[in-house]
């Protein structure tokens, strides 16, 4: 297996962190929103709640629904506004929310994860920009959030 | 006149050529295309695979009604493709925006990739010649492993020569069970 394909942040009083403190809601994030370069004051669409009782299981087909249209058309209408995006996991089981990052937040009315979780703008230091996901809909990993991650490389056998 | 110049210049061209239509066999690593994708974002082929297996598909354009049915074809098994760790890549000549548009009335959610300055059309050596009013791309199709070695092709001039959904089924069934270990857990 490869390593685990996410790292955690914190949510509290309405801010996102990557250090842990009491009170604080913990989700899993792609690794590769937060690996690399980050785009200075970016804009994040966060799609979460801090209350622990706001998740939804990943397999309801109300979350397969929302990365399906990610696919056909969020990801098109934010086009090169689009720095990265990632839903967030509580645990091997639950989807806790998700987050969009952009250049600009003048799309963000229209983000299908709001269906699942109200979404709210926030600014940010802390992501950098990943090519979008062309696939799947579903985790690789059990708890790894969408669309983190792949397999290991594997070579065609020799002719 | 040709100068000694010009004509070392169309041997290296058709040395490339060569050389691209052998990479185009089954056993062979096709090559990594950078091509900018329907949103106008530059993509390479080997970032779109991210290590799953892929249909690649050639299409000739959005005019054309074989391609129309052809890619509702294509549609009706997206989600599956979705679900199995497996990815659709169709290249055309069409401008982004007309890929983005016709995606979208296709219904489609798999990445299109323009080649509308045809960079990789003649060094694929697909260019369907007939077409002279659009010069596309010929009805290609090959089914990789995800490092881009191609597993099987498909020639689709003639319409029935396409992957049926069976086909391209029975080709992702092959590459996953040769590249994933726990195909069958122990």
């Amino acid at each position: 297996m490869s390593p685990a394909p996410f790292t955690w942040m914190w949510l509290a009083d309405g801010r996102l962190s990557l250090e842990g403190r009491p009170g604080a809601r913990r989700f899993g994030v792609d690794a590769r929103c937060l690996d690399g370069v980050a785009v200075p004051d970016a804009y994040v669409h966060l799609c979460a709640l801090e209350d622990p009782e706001a998740r939804i299981p990943f397999d309801q087909p109300e979350v397969q629904q929302v990365r399906r249209d990610a696919y056909a058309w969020w990801i098109p209408l934010l086009g090169e506004d689009l720095i990265c995006l990632s839903t967030l996991s509580l645990d091997a089981v639950h989807y806790g929310g998700a987050v969009t990052v952009a250049r600009s937040p003048r799309r963000f009315r229209d983000d299908p994860f709001a269906r699942l979780f109200p979404g709210r703008v926030l600014r940010s230091d802390l992501f950098c920009s990943v090519d979008p996901p062309p696939g799947p809909v579903l985790e690789r990993y059990a708890g790894a959030p969408w669309p983190g991650g792949r397999f290991p490389a594997a070579a065609a056998p020799d002719a | 006149m040709t100068t000694e110049t010009d004509q070392s210049s169309e041997e290296e061209a058709l040395a490339e050529r060569a050389r691209a239509r052998q990479a185009l066999e089954p056993g062979e690593r096709f090559p990594d295309l950078d091509l900018p994708d329907h949103t106008g974002r530059a993509r390479v082929l080997s970032e779109l695979s991210g290590g799953d297996p892929v249909v690649l598909v050639f299409s000739r354009g959005w005019w054309c009604p074989k391609e129309q049915t052809y890619l509702r074809r294509l549609v009706e098994v997206q989600s599956e493709f979705e679900v199995a760790y497996a990815r659709i890549v169709v290249v055309s000549v069409d401008p982004s925006e007309v890929q983005s548009a016709f995606r979208a009335g296709l219904g489609a959610r798999f990445t299109f990739l323009s080649d509308s300055e045809r960079r990789w059309l003649p060094r694929l050596g697909l260019l369907e010649a007939s077409d002279t009013e659009h010069h596309p791309y010929r009805p290609i199709a090959f089914t990789l492993y995800p490092d881009l070695t191609v597993h099987r092709r498909y020639a689709g001039d003639w319409y029935w020569g396409r992957a049926t959904p069976e086909e391209l089924r029975a080709d992702m069934r092959e590459i996953t069970r040769n590249v994933r270990p726990d195909w069958e857990p122990e």
